[in-house]
């Protein structure tokens, strides 16, 4: 069975990949992430700019290409997520 | 003894809803999730509407004692109370509870001012029951997908709730039975399994909002 999965969750499958999944220490290319995170790349480049402008992910230009890396902010999101998706999951929900 | 099971019940159920609520909102502000915020509407009101019993209880208690609490009371509490429900079943996409006919829709009202107070009281309960056993069902099906324990504790609790709502509504057919006393006993229970699950969320390593420090 194909599993739905929410905007909140794709978000947590970009910061996870950006946390505990790099190619190399100055981030993750957007190949990566929508091979990773298995989003679109239309979809994923509105989802990129939005997290950048939140300051979870921090956006490095390398070697001619843009990398995306976690920010401390967004590691501290990301805690919070799988807690409270902990949470919902107890009343058959997910965030 | 029905006296002090009701302030108990009321007592219990409002802490419960108000912690739960509170940590529905905490997830909210930190996460944005939409469904945290529904879970912070639904156990946010459940929380007023045991207040508002409980307080009714305790103002009669002590103010008025008159032996008896206000009907109007009762059933505005329970309306909150409903109202909580209905959140926590549409958090599990119901969305065809409402008529979509706008003519429908505008008479669904009508019911509300031609009946009495009590008979207000029946159908919020009776509604009650809808939503927690749809709220218990889902939830059931949720645990057999990913066999999460806090799941098949929730679905309890809101299988007892449903039950005790059942049966609150059913003593008014047999007024001086116990089968009132039961109901609160059991939607006593029902509040302490929501409970369990929730007790278990480590929240001490959460960087709260400023707001919340």
């Amino acid at each position: 069975m194909v599993e739905y999965r929410t905007h909140m969750k794709i978000i947590g499958d970009i910061l996870s990949t950006t946390r505990d999944d790099l190619q190399d220490e100055d981030g993750a290319t957007v190949t990566y992430l929508i091979r990773k995170a298995n989003v679109s790349h239309s979809r994923i480049s509105r989802i990129l700019s939005v997290l950048v402008s939140q300051g979870l992910l921090e956006k490095v230009d390398s070697q001619g290409s843009h990398k995306y890396k976690i920010s401390q902010t967004g590691r501290e999101f990301l805690q919070a997520y799988h807690k409270f998706s902990g949470f919902a999951i107890n009343f058959g929900l997910t965030i | 003894m029905e006296f002090l099971l009701e302030n108990i019940l009321n007592l219990v159920g409002f802490l419960v809803g108000l912690i739960i609520g509170i940590v529905s909102i905490i997830g909210y502000r930190n996460t944005g999730s939409p469904t945290l915020f529904r879970l912070a509407i639904a156990f946010c009101s459940i929380s007023a509407g045991f207040f508002v019993i409980w307080t009714g209880y305790m103002v009669e208690d002590f103010v008025l004692k008159a032996g008896h609490l206000e009907r109007w009371i009762q059933t505005l509490g329970i309306a909150i109370q409903t109202v909580g429900y209905f959140f926590i079943a549409f958090s599990h996409s119901i969305k065809s509870l409402f008529p979509k006919s706008r003519y429908f829709r505008s008479i669904g009202i009508f019911p509300l001012f031609l009946v009495s107070s009590v008979q207000i009281e029946h159908i919020f309960r009776s509604v009650s029951f809808i939503l927690l056993a749809y709220g218990a069902i889902e939830t059931t099906l949720s645990y057999l997908e990913n066999r999460n324990k806090g799941a098949i504790s929730v679905a309890l609790g809101l299988s007892l709730l449903a039950l005790g709502e059942f049966l609150g509504w059913y003593s008014f057919v047999f007024p001086e039975s116990v089968l009132y006393f039961v109901s609160m006993i059991i939607k006593i229970a029902g509040l302490i399994a929501l409970f369990i699950p929730v007790s278990k969320i480590p929240l001490t390593k959460i960087k709260f909002d400023e707001s919340f420090d």
